[in-house]
């Protein structure tokens, strides 16, 4: 005879994060498991509030280029660049090409390193972790290319409107596209093993599947809407700067699963690695690419601007609103991951606790044995409560297997 | 573009066209675009929520790209700062969850029939608790 029951949690909680353990992000993924299943995510922010865009209304048009590139470490030339060209919208300005095709070369040399970080945190993420530092090690080749153009690995503060802060000589030109043909070979070799390793192909084919629509309805973007099938890229759309003369071949897959979304990293690489290249080869000399900085106007007149560029995440806007005086009225900035992690919570219910790689990196089991199941005795209606651990077997007056069994 | 409800008003630089939506009409707006162009035929890029003090108003820019030709369009509507009210579209087009959080929690536009509305989700939660609107002009 039935005299106990166990009323299991239906599903069990498990916070990652906010230090976000794969990433360093501080975000939280709050994952709701039912067993070894995801069945709801909820994605909780604000750990790291900065105020950027209130400190941009509080600073100069000219001061604020520099406090946008420093909204993220790892795309800050197209942060500056898509402020500057808002401003330079509202200035009624135009730079020269040669400051065109210069900020286009710093562009897609960030785009190269940014997508080969992404893909090396993957590695280490399934567990590969000399690809993963295999990768990193390349990944210098281009910080060292981008050192050569701006001046600096990773801050470059390079865009200043009416063109660009240095102008690049040719020997450094070839420098540059030495540099970026030795990447280009290793892009191709690191395309290769995603295509072939098992260990990888198992990992990320078909997890995480998602559809072209959803991918639309959600305001997916950059690499992973291309994954889904959305032809989508802000370089092709808006021709800014010089794209109109460099047009990139829009990479697009139709898979829609975590490994479609990597190798359209990888191609996208090797396209930028061609577009690097072209544009180095055909610089044109319409005159310094470096404005008079002295000679730009003090004055903003009232107007606004909505700027678009392809980041290397995706679609990056900056709305900038200018009411004539010294500052700015408004700066709004919406980054990619802004709508790809917060919107994309739906992406991970019917998979495993695994396919959740930050999990994956780092799951604190302790988390899950705080959890408590209540346990009713039928005979006399007594409720208590039973740590997770007892159940397990730890403790063996608490044998989970002989609670089913009673 | 046959949206019935919305109509033209100038342009952002640089060639964004704008329209203005009257707040209870904004429902409305993307209804017509599901039905006209379909649930893949455009995205909501970002929402912009702009303090006019003087004017009393706060200004909400909904940036919209259509597919597939990637054209940027803008339905602007403005609600009175003292009682800012709009209906919800997060039924309608789900990527406008991240745009409705945040101009909600910066600067205390209220999206109505949104469920996951709540202050704090990008703010610190002591800014939150006293109540304050980082965005808000002075």
């Amino acid at each position: 005879m039935v005299d106990k029951v166990v009323e299991l949690p239906v599903s069990i909680e498990v916070p990652v994060g906010p230090q976000h353990p794969a990433l360093h992000e501080p975000i939280l993924l709050k994952a709701y498991v039912d067993g070894e299943t995801v069945v709801k995510v909820e994605v909780n922010t604000g750990y790291n509030h900065r105020g950027i865009e209130k400190l941009c209304e509080q600073n100069t048009f000219y001061k604020d280029i520099f406090i946008v590139g420093r909204v993220c470490g790892i795309c800050n030339t197209v942060h500056t660049d898509v402020y500057v060209r808002a401003l330079e919208q509202i200035l009624g300005l135009e730079p020269n090409r040669r400051a065109k095709y210069l900020r286009v070369v710093a562009m897609e040399l960030e785009r190269i390193h940014s997508h080969m970080l992404i893909n090396a945190v993957m590695a280490e993420v399934v567990g590969f972790d000399t690809l993963f530092m295999n990768i990193m090690l390349d990944r210098e080749k281009v910080m060292k290319a981008k050192e050569i153009l701006t001046g600096a690995r990773v801050m470059a503060d390079y865009m200043m409107v009416g063109g660009v802060r240095r102008d690049l000589s040719d020997v450094d030109a070839g420098r540059i596209s030495k540099l970026v043909e030795q990447v280009r070979e290793r892009l191709s070799y690191y395309k290769r093993v995603f295509e072939e390793d098992t260990t990888i192909s198992k990992r990320l084919m078909e997890v995480g599947v998602l559809k072209r629509v959803d991918a639309v309805r959600h305001t997916l973007l950059g690499p992973v809407a291309r994954a889904s099938g959305v032809r989508i890229d802000a370089r092709v759309s808006d021709k800014y700067d010089a794209y109109d003369e460099l047009p990139p071949e829009v990479v697009v897959r139709g898979e829609g699963d975590s490994w479609a979304r990597m190798m359209v990293r990888w191609d996208e690489a090797l396209v930028s690695a061609e577009i690097v290249l072209g544009a180095l080869s055909k610089l044109p000399r319409d005159g310094s690419p470096v404005p008079d900085e002295r000679k730009l106007p003090r004055k903003f007149p009232p107007g606004e601007a909505y700027t678009r560029v392809e980041a290397p995440r995706g679609e990056l806007t900056y709305y900038v609103m200018s009411d004539g005086k010294a500052n700015p009225y408004r700066v709004k900035i919406r980054t990619p991951s802004f709508t790809n992690i917060i919107n994309s919570a739906f992406l991970y219910e019917g998979y495993t606790i695994a396919d959740l790689p930050v999990i994956l990196a780092s799951l604190d089991p302790c988390i899950s044995c705080m959890e408590r199941a209540v346990v009713t005795d039928l005979r006399t209606g007594e409720r208590r409560t039973v740590p997770f651990t007892q159940l397990s077997g730890v403790d063996r007056k608490w044998r989970g297997r002989d609670f089913y069994l009673l | 573009m046959t949206t019935t409800v919305a109509q033209a008003g100038g342009f952002v630089k640089p060639n964004r066209r704008v329209f203005t939506v009257e707040p209870s009409r904004v429902r409305n707006v993307f209804l017509d675009l599901v039905r006209e162009r379909g649930q893949e035929g455009f995205y909501v890029s970002t929402i912009v929520g702009v303090d006019l003090k003087e004017e009393g108003l706060i200004r909400v820019d909904y940036f919209v790209v259509l597919l597939p030709e990637e054209e940027t369009v803008v339905f602007r509507t403005s609600v009175p700062r003292d009682n800012p009210v709009v209906d919800s579209i997060v039924d309608i087009v789900p990527g406008a969850l991240s745009g409705e959080l945040e101009t909600h929690d910066l600067l205390g536009v209220l999206f109505r029939g949104n469920p996951h509305l709540r202050r704090g989700f990008f703010v610190p939660s002591d800014v939150a608790e006293k109540g304050v609107y980082p965005l808000r002009r002075g």
